[in-house]
């Protein structure tokens, strides 16, 4: 079942009806549950499907029991080595093909919400060792994985705040004005995801498709190509964002509804000055999430250890990080690229203001990102290069490296 | 216990290089150049050092989410020496 479908929408209003009438705590939460529950299984294809799934979140639960119980950095570390490598090796990743013999791909399981599932898991094992989390339960771990306002694409919530809401669920939108402003913004993530997003992606499309063809490009005056590149360089990135952030407006307000408090994970990113603004203003749970549980502990252990090298070394934890947060967005190659390009943009950034710290001093810096001239062209810039990131997705790397190949040619 | 404001303070001025920071509860990020998610982290990892205390990964980040302020991290500090 589609988020931006007809059926997920009418489930949504008639579920959050049943809802806001239901008597009790205990048959609020059995309702949520079967909702959590049955939207999953519209995902999960068959009886190994769910095995798989069972067993990978099972997993998950059992190593969060241990954990609380015997907090040792062996057997933490022991579950997520191998909670990453059954990971890597069940999502396929590309570069296996190199390591691995064909056949060993030719059995594919189902792996819609995993990588969710995945950032999930990370989190309630690591606060479960660190004794950050009070009440784990079976029941309440199994609706926080499965939380049907999450389980797709996010947003990334934490267990312990997903609880709070969960353990006390009654409507938290009781005023008729709020509810009407939560069906509005399912109503506007409707619209931009089928109305914005398809015309953009449309766009995309049918300009990839002339650039892809030489002789459709050769026809083309050199204006018109220039225009269809830049058409082809904006319109994906606009169809990612309205896409996502109309899923967002979605889910939020529809977990509104059922007495959920999901956190917010766009807050106008177009704005940002820099990539590492950028990564707090655009999915944000998955910046956050990437700068707790990734960027912290690395961070942090070089600090401790090489206290003198630390500042130097940031940037490359910040290359480490998003890269790694790139690689996780998808198997390809394509994936590949985009995780190096984000590395290097917030690397990049890090070094540049770690250089005009050095030049100028805190006050320096002050006065640098004050200046109205340089804040607009940072923004300009930082969106460019969010765009070029995003182009390494936007289709196969073969056949970006056809357009480009198409336009030069031509324009020679 | 309360937490040793003055102590603290001092750890402030020396992560951030700023000798004229005086800490308030109300202070927050916004208020002092230099707290960033790095400048919080070499704060945190200052504090551990200073107090020989130990902050969870979800407390150093809450500590980061928008409402949180020197207030909170004062308290935490104190509720660890406790």
């Amino acid at each position: 079942m589609n988020v931006c479908g007809i059926e997920w929408v009418v489930c949504l209003l008639v579920f959050s009806a049943l809802f806001f009438l239901s008597p009790c705590i205990r048959f609020r939460q059995i309702l949520l549950s079967g909702c959590n529950f049955g939207f999953v299984a519209t995902w999960v294809p068959n009886l190994s499907g769910w095995m798989a799934l069972a067993l990978f979140t099972g997993a998950g639960f059992g190593a969060a029991v241990l954990l609380r119980r015997y907090p040792r950095k062996s057997l933490l570390a022991f579950y997520l080595i191998l909670l990453l490598a059954s990971f890597v090796i069940i999502k396929q990743y590309a570069f296996l093909k190199l390591l691995l013999p064909a056949e060993f791909f030719q059995r594919v399981i189902a792996t819609v919400g995993w990588s969710y599932i995945l950032f999930r898991q990370i989190q309630v094992a690591v606060d479960a060792y660190q004794s950050q989390i009070e009440n784990l339960s079976l029941w309440n771990y199994l609706n926080f994985q499965f939380n049907v306002f999450g389980f797709i694409a996010g947003p990334i919530q934490r267990y312990q705040d997903f609880c709070k809401s969960w353990t006390e669920l009654a409507p938290i939108l009781t005023e008729a004005e709020s509810i009407l402003r939560a069906y509005l913004r399912v109503f506007v993530g409707v619209i931009k995801i089928t109305l914005v997003a398809g015309v953009c992606l449309s766009l995309f499309q049918s300009v990839l498709r002339i650039l892809s063809d030489p002789a459709a490009v050769r026809h083309e005056s050199h204006g018109r190509q220039i225009l269809q590149l830049a058409a082809m360089f904006y319109s994906y990135p606009l169809y990612v964002y309205f896409n996502f952030s109309g899923y967002c407006d979605m889910v939020i307000a529809g977990a509104s509804l059922f007495g959920l408090k999901m956190p917010e994970n766009f807050d106008r990113p177009g704005l940002s000055r820099n990539m590492i603004e950028f990564w707090t203003r655009w999915h944000r749970t998955l910046g956050f999430w990437i700068r707790d549980y990734i960027f912290t502990p690395m961070y942090k252990a070089i600090a401790t250890h090489w206290p003198k090298k630390a500042g130097s070394l940031a940037f490359l934890c910040y290359f480490v990080a998003f890269f790694l947060a790139g690689l996780w967005h998808g198997s390809t190659w394509n994936f590949v690229a985009y995780g190096l390009l984000n590395g290097l943009g917030l690397a990049g950034t890090k070094l540049w203001e770690t250089h005009l710290v050095k030049k100028r001093g805190r006050a320096g810096l002050r006065l640098y990102l004050q200046n109205p001239v340089i804040h607009v062209a940072a923004i300009v810039l930082t969106l460019n290069f969010v765009c070029l990131t995003m182009f390494c997705f936007a289709t196969d790397l073969g056949q970006t490296y056809l357009v480009m190949k198409n336009v030069l040619s031509a324009a020679t | 216990m309360k937490a040793p404001t003055d102590e603290v303070q001092e750890v402030f001025r020396n992560v951030f290089g700023d000798e004229t920071i005086v800490l308030t509860d109300d202070m927050t990020a916004a208020d002092v150049p230099g707290w960033d998610s790095l400048g919080h982290l070499n704060l945190i990892i200052a504090l551990e050092k200073r107090f020989k205390i130990k902050f969870a990964t979800a407390e150093i980040a809450k500590l980061k989410e928008d409402n949180q302020n020197a207030g909170t991290l004062l308290a935490l500090i104190a509720r660890k020496l406790r």
